[in-house]
Parts: structure tokens; C-alpha cells; sequence
């Protein structure tokens, strides 16, 4: 079975094409054009309402990926949300109109499966049941897959998601968005155990997570030191600090619901995937439980449209899973 | 009005007070620095208007959509975000006039992100840091 996949969820506009027989998948073409370098030029910040830079690029991408007839495409997969509506609106009305027009199932994705299933681009298939720990700019959220298709929310933030937490201590420090690689960077330098910032919602016993009260507790922290903000050695312990408080709160959280529901294999998902601490030292605690971990390849961290590909191909196994192309319309707020 | 809070739930209290003043069809801005609690002031309003929806930061994906089913004339909260918007042109993509309606309540944070925006609100809340657990939150009227 061959996929055509559309990603436009945010600020990249995403293309992909899978064959898969049985769990035997490769991706052939993936597409990935970031708007980052576009708004980086008018002063470095990405607005994430950029439906109309998906809208100039999508064409040009479909026609170097896909036949205009559509032949060898045997299913589109597409992003319906969750994500900023006019953004998804572009994906799913393309989507759309081919399936209408090449007369092929039509499959919605949820855009947190799609990080799941980063996971399975590059390496052996993970067993079920899986705990996934999605991390991002958005999202924080532990999710049980138990199997295809089959997803159950533990839990989640309750305000501020991990990546919103790094991007605004980096911008309490001045520096430029996106923050979390900045922060990350600083942190190599530091000494996390300077100061004790709060382990949030350590002391319930479920998978919730909270980031606010840890970024007010950063917030506070540089203005009792003001005249130290830009000492090198200050900030690089700081951002360790900070770091370590969140990535010992994600991987402890991970490991107290391993240890209760006993996962085959832990998947790491999402942007903050990316952070270099974050992924030895879940590796690692999994490796001490003996539990695989899987973290996506680096390029696979970031939004792109193969990681929807092995979603959509996943639910394309099922019939029931498409849907009409005259009536689907975009989930700004969808849930796993 | 201006209310000094000493916890996440006292804030909430106050937000609670708006939240009885809301008809639907409101825009409120709300201002406040990192940390002062804009989040945590929504929640509190979203869940006196009988809410159950789970209230989170919309910083990254600029707009959340709570449903409202028990209120007698507001079915839904609209949580916007303007913390990453830098351009006015920006916010044509958003649609947020769409969105406009007598059964709706428009709460956003960051307003003065854009200041050039006539945003014409309905009530301006501001949350200030007064000390670490403690907050002035004032709330008036708009245009």
C-alpha cells in the first residue's frame, strides 16, 4: 500500500509517500519546507498563523511528489488537527479534493499520533503496549497505545507545556525564540545542581504534569539576582537547573507509570524529543527497568509529514478509519 | 475593581467574580507578565461558567476552544494567545472576527503584544506580581 501524506498543522508545510507491506514500511519521499527561514527574515520570531505560506508552497511540493492522476497512490493521510485552524484548513482541503478527485480513501490524523509513530520511520517497530511521552511546545501529555489506532491519555499539563517552559526562561534571559535549543546549550555549560528549582507534581501519584509554577519559580529566582543576569557562569547554572528540574519530572513521571502498567517499549515524541538530556536519561532509566526506548531520529522530531504517513498507513488497515472527502473538516483542538 | 491575591485559588476566586458579570459576547484582555497567572485566572473563569473543559496555556497553539454546556446564554470560551505575534497582519489568519458572538466569550492574553490593534475590550484585567505567591489583580471596564 502506497500513502501520499499532507502535514500543515504549523509552520511546516510537509509532503510525504510511504510503501508499507504488512510492518514492513519505508518512506520514499519526505518533504519538509519550514517557514522558520522565511519569517526569520523580518526579525526572527515564527508566527504560527502561516496559512498562506502553505498555501504557495503545497502545490509546487504535490507536483514533484505525486502523479497529477494520482496513480500508485492507493490512500491520503492528512493532518486534521490538532493545530491552529487556517494552518490545517490548507492540508485537509488539499487532501480533500485529491481524494474526491483520484477517488481514494481519505484518512484523517491525530497530529500527537503522528509524533508516536516517529518511532517506527527508522527502526524496528516498538511493542505494544507502548507508553508514549509526548513533549513539545504545546503538549505534555503520557499516553498509553496498546495497540494501532488504540490510544489512551494518562495524563497531561495542567497549564504551561514543557517546550513553552524552556521558550520562556530563554526569553526571561533575552534570548531570541525559538529558546528551548538555547537553553540547552547553556545548560552543557552549568552545574544543575546550583540551584533547586520545584519538581512539579512529583508528589501526585498519576500522570499529570504542571510547568508554571517551575517557570514563575525561574522568573523569581533571576530577579533576586539581577545584577548577575548576565554573568555567563549565572545563567549557564540557572538553565542547567531549570533543565534538570524538567527532565527529572518527565523521566520520573515516565518510570512511575512503567512501573504500573508494565509497557513492552517506551516512546519518546515530540519537539523537546530533541533535547540531548532528555533522551539519554529516559534511555537510560529504561534501560535500568528493562524496557527499549525509543527516541525518534532528530530530523523526525520536528513536524513533517512521514511520521503522518506511518500513522495514516497504520489506520488504513481499516476500512472504517476513512472518511468522506466532502465532510471532513479540521479538529483545532483534538485530543488523542 | 482591584483584589490582592495570596494564592492560585484566590485568583481564581476573583476570576470566578467576572465571570458572574458574563453574558456572552465579551472580549476580555488580559495583561500580565510571565508568570502572573494568566493562565491560571482563565481557568478559574472558565470553570465558574460550569465548565469542565481543561484550560491550558494557549501560547503555542495561539487559540483554544472550551465548551460551555450548562451556562444559560454562553456556549463556548474562546483562549487566545498573542505571546508569539510580532505584526498586526498577523492576525488575519486567525479569523477571530468569526468567532465574534453574542453566545461566546473571547479571553486573550498578550493583548499589548500587538499594540497597534484597536481591540475595543469589554473588560481589561491586569495581574501584577505583588510578591512570590501574592498578585493585584485589577479588573475594569472597556470601551
Amino acid at each position: 500500500m502506497r500513502i501520499l501524506a499532507i502535514e500543515t498543522s504549523c509552520d511546516e508545510t510537509a509532503i510525504a509517500i510511504l510503501q508499507g507491506t504488512g510492518n514492513d514500511i519505508a518512506i520514499e519521499v519526505s518533504l519538509v519546507r519550514s517557514q522558520i527561514d522565511i519569517h526569520a527574515a523580518y526579525g526572527g520570531v515564527i508566527p504560527e498563523v502561516a496559512a498562506r505560506e502553505h498555501l504557495e508552497m503545497i502545490s509546487s511540493m504535490l507536483a514533484r511528489t505525486a502523479r497529477a492522476d494520482g496513480e500508485g497512490i492507493d490512500a491520503i493521510a492528512v493532518t486534521a488537527g490538532p493545530g491552529l485552524a487556517p494552518a490545517l484548513r490548507v492540508g485537509v482541503e488539499v487532501a480533500k479534493t485529491l481524494a474526491w478527485a483520484w477517488k481514494k480513501p481519505l484518512i484523517p490524523v491525530c497530529h500527537l499520533e503522528g509524533h508516536i509513530y516517529a518511532s517506527w520511520i527508522s527502526s524496528k517497530p516498538p511493542q505494544f503496549p507502548v507508553l508514549a511521552l509526548i513533549v513539545s511546545g504545546g503538549h505534555t501529555e503520557l499516553v498509553l497505545m496498546h495497540d494501532h489506532g488504540n490510544f489512551e491519555r494518562l495524563g497531561e499539563t495542567l497549564d504551561d507545556a514543557a517546550g513553552e517552559a524552556f521558550d520562556k526562561v530563554a526569553k526571561m534571559f533575552g534570548l531570541p525564540y525559538p529558546g528551548g535549543p538555547a537553553i540547552a546549550a547553556l545548560a552543557e555549560r552549568g552545574d544543575s545542581k546550583v540551584f533547586h528549582f520545584p519538581r512539579p507534581m512529583l508528589d501526585r501519584d498519576d500522570a499529570m504534569f504542571s510547568f508554571s509554577g517551575l517557570k514563575t519559580a525561574v522568573l523569581y529566582e533571576l530577579r533576586k539576582n539581577d545584577a548577575r543576569i548576565h554573568d555567563e557562569t549565572f545563567r549557564s547554572n540557572i538553565a542547567a537547573s531549570f533543565q534538570e528540574a524538567i527532565v527529572e519530572t518527565l523521566v520520573e513521571k515516565t518510570m512511575r507509570a512503567a512501573g504500573k502498567l508494565a509497557p513492552k517499549s517506551i516512546v519518546l515524541a515530540g519537539g523537546v524529543a530533541a533535547n540531548t538530556v532528555l533522551r539519554d536519561r529516559l534511555k537510560e532509566a529504561g534501560e535500568h527497568r528493562g524496557i527499549p526506548v525509543y527516541v525518534p531520529a532528530l530530523q523526525h522530531t520536528l513536524d513533517n509529514a512521514a511520521m503522518i504517513a506511518v500513522a495514516g498507513y497504520y489506520r488504513a488497515q481499516h476500512g472504517e478509519n476513512a472518511v468522506d472527502p466532502l465532510t471532513l473538516v479540521v479538529n483545532p483542538n483534538q485530543d488523542i | 475593581m482591584t483584589e490582592v491575591t495570596n494564592s492560585f485559588q484566590e485568583t481564581q476566586a476573583v476570576a470566578a467574580l467576572l465571570a458572574q458579570r458574563l453574558v456572552g459576547g465579551e472580549f476580555v484582555a488580559l495583561i500580565g507578565d510571565l508568570g502572573a497567572g494568566k493562565t491560571t485566572f482563565t481557568q478559574g473563569l472558565v470553570a465558574a461558567l460550569g465548565s469542565t473543559a481543561r484550560v491550558k496555556s494557549p501560547t503555542f497553539t495561539v487559540m483554544n476552544i472550551y465548551d460551555v454546556p450548562g451556562h444559560s446564554s454562553i456556549r463556548r470560551v474562546v483562549h487566545c494567545d498573542f505571546y508569539r505575534f510580532t505584526k498586526e497582519e498577523e492576525l488575519g489568519a486567525l479569523e477571530l472576527d468569526a468567532y465574534r458572538g453574542s453566545d461566546t466569550v473571547i479571553i486573550a492574553e498578550w493583548p499589548d503584544a500587538l499594540p497597534t490593534v484597536e481591540w475595543n475590550p469589554t473588560y481589561i484585567v491586569k495581574i501584577e506580581h505583588a510578591g512570590e505567591n501574592s498578585r493585584s489583580i485589577s479588573i475594569e471596564d472597556g470601551v
